[in-house]
């Protein structure tokens, strides 16, 4: 474990050591090694599930793809944001990757914590640099808005978890996940133990975002630079869903009855954020919509608690991750040429960049979770054990999928087709960096469809 | 008072020529090659207020990195050397290799081989007594 985090952490010094010359050249080398010794972690050779043990870190099948996944998201973000922050002084640059560093150190240690107590600290701790990120780097004023709303939407959520957490500690003496998973289920039935189970829920619920509590994201992603965006789709919504699934395990016999009313809100959002993102006039807005709409189906895949369940949520987890901060990365391209997040001023963009366009494609079909890929089997698979729950369930998922599929094809034809607006008059051509860029995003998606018992988390 | 403007009128114009940013042969090209100087399509733009200058004319061969060329350049080599060639490749082998774990594979293999064989031999595929009888031992109906 600390193999990967040392590593992370001095890659601190690093940033404000080297020549302001090679700055974005030796970070991004230096996170992509750090990612590269991170896929160690899929070598797992222990049949308890837990490898890499240590007395406060370990990780198993469902932690490892996320800890990849976020080591794998540091290069991407450094890649990114090499554009936008070069008009900038070099120190601040110089903050700017130490933040994004932050994040990843907190990160891998939120995913890989064995005490829910500290999981839930570094959880919270995730807040400060993206908040800095999406106050300090944002491109408008209401991204102080945005940036109350993040805070103040997770932190209410967040506060009744700690008050559990204080409770179960209480009440079974420890918080470790080892020994957690196998004590006997808790007798729970009074009006209390239902509000403490969903204080335990509350907080993940809110970060996924489930419906009726997401309107922090699209917000907090407007307003946010591209890397902030980035790591919200890609790692920071997943550690709800992550949190979720770690929580799940202790609460079994009450939510049979009482996950009812939240599966219907995570359905109900799939077609509602959809139907929002079928009218959208905002790219980033319409992919954070999207994101919302995804997750819902994740949070229900969770909920229903069924092995085929997680398996589907983990997978769909992993694939959104890549794919929407595909889809960030390509509306902050256009972004940075129109310099503005309306699609209908920047229309026909085919004629002038086609290699674009292809990768706009690429990741469009990702959205809508096209066969071959792990965003179809992640849905298939929340879909069927949904399905098996209950049959009507099939009436919103279908109409889901129908929804996704036309909203991503809304904002491919939006973007890509058709004639190339007149005020339109000069656009810088592509770089090699954002070929690089999607190409990074998109290969390891695109690999990940022969080897799927890598994101299958328990089950595998 | 004319006058002494008037002597300005053959400096001025020649104070307010600037020289194009790169001085790129542009004479016109002959018929078969048509291929346009980087600096006629984006030309440098000198007193807009708004910084819009293209990169392309400091460096024509600009790959979104650095306004520096050789630390652009070198930035560029380094990104997608460690980004494809170390760590999708080497990482894509490292998992390909991975061990099977839990034997799940070979369990997969195992079963395909037995099934086409009992097939050909015309036996069940599963006994009905998967278990030698005489090895188990039951209690008795007694108890005892």
């Amino acid at each position: 474990m600390l193999k990967i985090l040392l590593p992370t952490i001095m890659l601190v010094p690093t940033i404000w050591i080297t020549p302001a010359k090679h700055l974005w050249s030796t970070t991004l080398s230096y996170s992509l090694i750090i990612s590269l010794i991170s896929l160690t972690w899929l070598k797992s050779s222990t049949e308890s599930g837990w490898s890499f043990l240590s007395p406060y870190m370990a990780t198993d099948p469902l932690s490892t793809p996320l800890l990849a996944l976020t080591c794998w998201l540091l290069p991407l973000m450094i890649l990114a944001s090499q554009n936008h922050t070069a008009s900038e002084p070099i120190s601040r640059q110089r903050t700017y990757i130490t933040l994004l560093t932050s994040l990843q150190i907190f990160l891998i240690m939120a995913f890989s914590a064995t005490e829910v107590i500290m999981f839930y600290i570094m959880f919270e701790a995730t807040l400060i640099p993206t908040l800095i990120i999406i106050t300090r780097w944002g491109n408008q004023t209401e991204r102080l808005n945005a940036g109350t709303y993040f805070l103040f939407y997770t932190l209410a959520g967040s506060l009744p978890l700690l008050v559990a957490l204080l409770l179960l500690q209480n009440s079974t003496g420890t918080l470790s996940l080892l020994t957690l998973q196998y004590t006997p289920s808790m007798q729970l039935s009074s009006f209390a133990d239902k509000l403490w189970w969903a204080g335990c829920l509350l907080a993940f619920l809110v970060k996924m975002p489930l419906y009726g509590a997401h309107l922090w994201l699209p917000k907090a992603h407007v307003e946010a630079p591209i890397a902030g965006s980035m790591v919200l789709a890609a790692v920071l919504l997943k550690l709800g869903g992550y949190g979720m699934m770690r929580m799940m395990i202790m609460l079994e016999p009450l939510t049979k009855e009482l996950s009812y009313p939240f599966i219907i809100f995570a359905l109900w959002g799939v077609i509602m954020t959809g139907s929002i993102c079928l009218r959208q006039t905002d790219l980033k807005s319409l992919i954070a919509y999207s994101s919302v709409s995804h997750m819902g189906l994740v949070a229900a895949g969770i909920l229903i608690q069924t092995p085929w369940g997680f398996t589907g949520a983990l997978i769909l987890m992993i694939a959104h991750g890549l794919t929407s901060s595909a889809l960030f990365c390509l509306a902050n391209t256009n972004y940075e040429r129109t310099h503005s997040r309306t699609m209908i001023l920047a229309r026909g963009l085919q004629m002038v960049l086609p290699l674009m366009t292809a990768w706009w494609f690429i990741a469009s079909l990702a959205n809508l979770a096209l066969p071959p890929l792990p965003n179809l089997m992640g849905e298939l698979m929340i879909i069927t054990s949904l399905f098996h729950w209950s049959w009507w369930t099939i009436a919103l998922t279908g109409a889901g999928t129908l929804i996704t599929a036309g909203y991503s094809l809304y904002m491919f034809l939006m973007t890509q087709r058709g004639p190339l607006p007149t005020h339109i008059i000069s656009l810088d051509p592509t770089h090699s960096r954002e070929h690089l860029l999607m190409a990074l995003h998109l290969l390891p998606l695109i690999l990940l469809i022969p080897k799927p018992e890598l994101i299958w988390g328990w089950t595998a | 008072m004319l006058t002494r403007i008037s002597r300005f009128g053959l400096t001025l114009p020649r104070l307010l020529y600037n020289p194009p940013a790169r001085f790129v042969s542009q004479s016109k090209a002959n018929s078969a090659t048509g291929s346009t100087a980087m600096t006629e399509l984006h030309p440098e733009v000198q007193h807009s207020g708004h910084g819009e200058v293209s990169p392309y004319v400091k460096n024509p061969d600009y790959h979104g990195f650095s306004s520096d060329p050789v630390e652009d350049e070198w930035n560029m080599k380094v990104g997608f050397f460690f980004g494809i060639s170390v760590a999708l490749v080497i990482g894509g082998t490292f998992i390909h290799y991975l061990p099977d774990h839990g034997m799940r594979q070979w369990a997969r293999r195992e079963a395909e081989r037995l099934i086409q064989q009992r097939e050909a031999d015309g036996v069940p595929l599963i006994e009905e007594n998967y278990y030698d009888t005489n090895k188990i031992i039951l209690p008795t109906a007694g108890g005892q």
